[in-house]
């Protein structure tokens, strides 16, 4: 009985401490990193009056909850820019395309994260506004993210819209810190949704998107040679766009 | 008739060292018993019929379809769309599929049906220690015989149909071949509702579930798996979600 009552201390002592020693040590780096990944670009425009009328119609605490149409129309063209970028009209499933991972800032992903981080998503009346305004976004997209930022919702508009033409302004964005890779996700999202023969014959094509394997938690490891290649190859597709 | 597995009280390795939100740790539980099969439409019926309930996406019309040729992680706004027409009124009803997992319900259905009937959903952990069945690692089997177990999608991507397993939406509970423990469906099927919180959870209405669905292929959402935890809204009704039933033992 004592022996027994022995091991089964050493045995709840080694469990205790297995658990304190196995958890993963994201580092702090890891978990700002995660942050920012996630992080909502608000534009500017109008930003106050949209996140009143949000809040007066509760919008949040609802499903399937878009703006009442009359309110809609009476936005001007910035102001619906702005509505469609900080708010998704429904609720979608994150079956979690991107968990959490430990060293993801060492990493370039396949796709960044979707728009928004609250299981909402835009709607098909969202998506169908968004790509008819196209050339009333697209510069605002572009004074917003110069600003410094291209958040998660941002991104996910400019893949929407396939968005090329903001490739030197997103070049420029990553190059001041080359810290969000999601940025290059894009610009290599962009070359695959255009077909872009040098990059879709590529390596990295094969390893994110073309490999029988490939998922959407398929990485590049972020070292400075794959990032100048990324902005060097978007750069080109940019250039045969606009020829 | 429900069928049930006991989990024997313990302590249980759960999680893998590269996810934040479910780092490999032991966790220790009470004895449960969790059901063999997931909630079907037949038993679902059943409490519509003993109750007059009425779900979340047949109040809210918010039922969140399927049909090929939707990109990735894209889903239809079907007002049609609930656990009767779990794809909308014109992709037809679950007349046929009486014993298929019930789905496009809500969390909130999913416990009114738990209330109902006297049970609960497991909770997070309790529902990776069923389905590891006490293996280690994501994969209860070798990942390559994934196919034998679980319904899932087999096509590089959602824009044509796939029913290279028999079946391109939800298959009949127990269709597939069993966890260790006897479990069907643990992977693949439908995502199972389970209750509890992660770390990084930050709003009230973000509930979670596991075990991936039909949807999910090896290049897209690959979480018919032991081990990932999706997310999803308290009132969201999607026609690759369901739920499994857990109990204390008294």
């Amino acid at each position: 009985m004592k022996r027994a009552s022995v091991c089964a201390i050493l045995l709840l002592a080694s469990a205790a401490l297995f658990a304190q020693n196995d958890i993963p040590k994201a580092s702090k780096a890891s978990i700002a990193y995660r942050a920012n990944r996630e992080t909502l670009t608000k534009p500017s425009f109008g930003l106050a009056k949209v996140e009143a009328l949000i809040k007066k119609y509760k919008l949040r605490d609802k499903d399937e909850a878009p703006l009442p149409a009359a309110e809609y129309k009476k936005l001007t063209i910035k102001e619906k820019f702005t509505y469609h970028m900080i708010y998704g009209e429904v609720s979608s499933q994150n079956c979690d395309v991107m968990p959490t991972l430990v060293d993801e800032e060492k990493h370039i992903y396949a796709y960044p994260p979707g728009a928004f981080q609250d299981e909402r998503s835009w709607s098909d009346s969202q998506m169908a506004e968004i790509k008819k305004n196209r050339n009333a976004f697209l510069p605002l997209i572009q004074q917003t993210i110069l600003k410094g930022k291209i958040g998660c919702n941002l991104k996910q508009a400019i893949l929407e819209l396939e968005a090329f033409e903001l490739i030197p302004s997103m070049c420029e964005v990553y190059k001041r810190k080359r810290y969000d890779h999601d940025i290059l996700s894009v610009l290599m999202i962009l070359m695959k949704e255009g077909k872009f023969k040098p990059f879709m014959e590529s390596a990295s094509y094969k390893k994110l998107y073309g490999d029988e394997e490939s998922s959407y938690q398929s990485f590049l490891v972020a070292n400075k040679e794959n990032q100048d290649l990324i902005m060097s190859r978007a750069t080109a597709f940019y250039a045969s766009k606009r020829r | 008739m429900i069928s049930w597995v006991t989990i024997p009280a313990g302590s249980y390795q759960v999680g893998v060292p590269e996810l934040i939100d479910n780092p490999r740790r032991n966790v220790v539980i009470k004895a449960f018993e969790i059901s063999k099969y997931e909630v079907t439409n037949q038993q679902f019926y059943e409490f519509v019929q003993a109750t007059g309930y009425i779900t979340d996406a047949e109040q809210r019309h918010n039922g969140r379809a399927f049909a090929p040729g939707l990109k990735e992680f894209r889903w239809l706004s079907d007002k049609t769309a609930n656990w009767h027409f779990p794809n909308g009124r014109s992709r037809g009803g679950i007349q046929a599929k009486m014993d298929h997992p019930v789905t496009c319900i809500s969390f909130r259905d999913a416990e009114a049906f738990c209330r109902w009937a006297g049970v609960r959903l497991p909770t997070l952990d309790e529902w990776e220690i069923a389905a590891r069945g006490g293996t280690d690692g994501r994969y209860f089997c070798d990942s390559r015989s994934l196919r034998q177990y679980a319904n899932i999608w087999g096509g590089r991507d959602h824009l044509t149909a796939d029913t290279s397993d028999g079946y391109m939406t939800t298959a009949p509970v127990g269709a597939f071949k069993p966890n260790p423990l006897g479990l069907y469906d643990v992977y693949g099927n439908v995502f199972e509702f389970s209750s509890g919180r992660l770390r990084s959870d930050t709003r009230a209405t973000q509930r979670h579930s596991r075990g991936g669905s039909w949807w999910c292929s090896k290049n897209s959402c690959c979480f018919f798996n032991s081990v990932d935890v999706g997310t999803v809204s308290v009132w969201a009704s999607f026609s690759n979600q369901g739920f499994r039933l857990a109990r204390d033992i008294r």
